[in-house]
């Protein structure tokens, strides 16, 4: 039983190291956020004297009231989360109807189709030759370009096509034979039996163009459709990056204190962080769905 | 592909079938519809670029797009083999993911099975989840954390050590320290997220087995060597092979936003190197023909990784 193994074990010697360890990797893991809000918490003159570390000194909010008085910030922060809702909302009905369509073992041409689908995972244009693309259909410089272009990821179609062929087939067959349509199957039976899949593949989409800047750094040049991301990126170290001759040390002290730059980075990841706690285990078992070979 | 459908078919092929195949392809319809933005979706965004790879043979000229530039054989790619900027992404690549690969997977397994070693649910779910956080987080973000925690000058890391008589240290400046910093973040990203295959695969190791050994006396760390490692072995050989297969492929955010003028002899990636010559610089051809090196050369790594796995008995990766 597995139980009865464990239950014999009092905590050892062994057992209390090892909770040490993990609690000090857990540590290490949260140790650079807390090292972010303490200093965007932090008075100018303690951060400058270097005696702020992982808790705020000369408690303010100064930082964030700055912040959130700079329009570039809402700006981008609209912009921001109109990518991520939309996007999201796009990637996730393409990804139903391709799962759901190529799920179907009877479908003619399936195995085609899945294969063309499956084979950009191993070999794609690349880089200039999809920019070129982007910018002959229109995109560049539109917030389209943030998510049209990558709005369908194979690993998350993988991923819910395992899990629609895995819900029971005799509900299906039931409407089918009831003379329920394949838009009616998908809408009444297997929408409301996947909202769990539906959760964990939104998720993967909502995380990845709420944190994607490289797209927007090819894409955009308008700096009032700047993203979060791309916003933060110049905040923090400056249009130089563009340059390739970006410079990280003791740039940027002038232009903006550590405070504030800290409290960008706090408030471009606060969104993240307060969804988290209730939607990791979705995350997880996402992983876990995928892992098995579709 | 499957084809076998065809050869198999009567050599007759009458009206009746074609009009029976149209009648089932027609009762499917709705499922096209849906399929159709899909498809299009590919052909447009990763179809196209592909036949865009052409340029990487081809003079490309702006103004007379993709289809009209004049093709020139191999003489882009006997420019960009020539060149030393590009041996020295690839020897970048190849040292960045091999430092990581190193130092992750050992450690990852490592993390997996002390996690796994945790009684306690409700200790052992606040840690993961703790552990899982970092993945989530943007490089952007990252690397201005970073620069915060490492930097030369005010780096909280390096006031630490000067508060206590030490000099500082050149996490983001010299090379060798780069590196250094650039596996630290990577691994700090990564470590907990990795661990979920691994954790997944130890939930599935018969107890029984530990009960037996328990029985005939064997020690916590025989138990460990002889039970719960062999029954993982075959996830870590998939997952070793699935990593060494992706060795030329680095992500661009890492070391483009960690990177700078002063590490650039070991930041400078296949990547990012791309990025610069094509974006930076407008060198169409060259950046795709680099691009289309990379590709072929993940594909023969990959094929070879997959017969690799199935030789020693494991399963494929493709």
């Amino acid at each position: 039983m597995a139980g009865t193994l464990k239950k014999k074990n009092k905590m050892t010697v062994g057992q209390a190291i090892n909770y040490l360890l993990i609690t000090l990797l857990a540590f290490v893991c949260l140790y650079p956020f807390l090292n972010v809000i303490a200093y965007s918490l932090s008075g100018y003159n303690a951060v400058l004297s270097g005696r702020v570390n992982f808790y705020p000194i000369d408690f303010n909010l100064d930082a964030y009231k700055q912040i959130l008085g700079k329009t570039q910030i809402w700006n981008s922060m609209r912009t921001t989360v109109y990518v991520t809702v939309v996007g999201t909302a796009l990637s996730l009905v393409l990804t139903i109807f391709a799962s759901y369509a190529l799920s179907r073992q009877d479908l003619p041409g399936r195995k085609f189709l899945t294969g063309m689908i499956l084979f950009t995972m191993y070999f794609g244009g690349g880089m200039i030759p999809t920019f070129l693309v982007v910018k002959g259909v229109g995109l560049f410089d539109t917030l389209g370009a943030l998510f049209i272009p990558q709005s369908v990821n194979v690993f998350n179609f993988i991923v819910m096509r395992t899990f629609f062929r895995n819900l029971p087939d005799s509900l299906e067959e039931a409407a089918r034979i009831d003379g329920a349509s394949y838009v009616q199957v998908l809408v009444k039976i297997v929408l409301p039996l996947s909202l769990p899949i539906i959760a964990t593949i939104g998720l993967f989409y909502a995380v990845g163009y709420w944190n994607t800047y490289f797209d927007a750094l090819l894409y955009i040049q308008d700096p009032d459709k700047y993203t979060l991301q791309l916003r933060l990126r110049s905040l923090l170290f400056g249009e130089e990056l563009n340059n390739s001759n970006s410079n990280l040390e003791g740039m940027g002290t002038q232009v903006m204190t550590q405070s504030l730059k800290m409290a960008t980075v706090a408030v471009s990841t606060i969104p993240i962080l307060v969804v988290y706690p209730w939607l990791q285990k979705y995350f997880v078992k996402g992983v876990m769905i995928g892992s098995v070979k579709g | 592909m499957m084809r076998s459908g065809t050869k198999t078919q009567s050599p007759y092929i009458t009206k009746k079938s074609f009009r029976q195949k149209v009648t089932k392809v027609w009762a499917y319809k709705w499922l096209y519809v849906m399929l159709f933005p899909v498809m299009a979706y590919y052909i447009v965004f990763k179809y196209i670029p592909m036949y865009g790879i052409t340029i990487a043979f081809k003079d490309y000229n702006v103004f007379k797009g993709v289809l009209e530039s004049p093709w020139c054989g191999l003489k882009v790619f006997q420019k960009i083999m020539t060149n030393k900027n590009f041996w020295e992404a690839i020897k970048n690549t190849l040292l960045l993911n091999f430092t990581t690969l190193i130092v992750s997977f050992p450690l990852t397994i490592i993390v997996s099975l002390m996690l796994n070693e945790v009684l306690s649910t409700k200790f052992k779910k606040i840690t993961q989840s703790i552990l899982y956080l970092p993945h989530f987080i943007s490089w952007v973000v990252v690397a201005g954390i970073a620069t915060n925690l490492f930097s030369q000058q005010g780096g909280t890391i390096n006031l630490v050590l000067n508060s206590i008589g030490l000099p500082s240290i050149p996490f983001l400046s010299s090379n060798g320290w780069w590196i250094f910093t650039y596996v630290l973040c990577n691994v700090w990203k990564e470590i907990g997220w990795g661990t979920i295959i691994y954790l997944a695969a130890l939930t599935g190791v018969d107890e029984s087995l530990y009960e037996a050994a328990y029985l005939d006396g064997a020690t916590k760390f025989q138990r460990l060597i002889y039970i719960t490692l062999p029954s993982i072995k075959s996830v870590i050989v998939t997952m070793l092979i699935l990593q060494i297969s992706k060795m030329m492929t680095i992500g661009l955010d890492a070391p483009l936003l960690l990177g700078n003028s002063k590490v650039m002899g070991v930041s400078e990636v296949i990547s990012t190197y791309t990025y610069r010559l094509g974006i930076e610089r407008a060198k169409y051809s060259d950046s795709t023909a680099i691009g289309l090196f990379q590709s072929v050369i993940n594909i023969i790594i990959l094929l070879a990784a997959d017969k690799f796995a199935k030789a020693i008995g494991e399963d494929g990766i493709i």
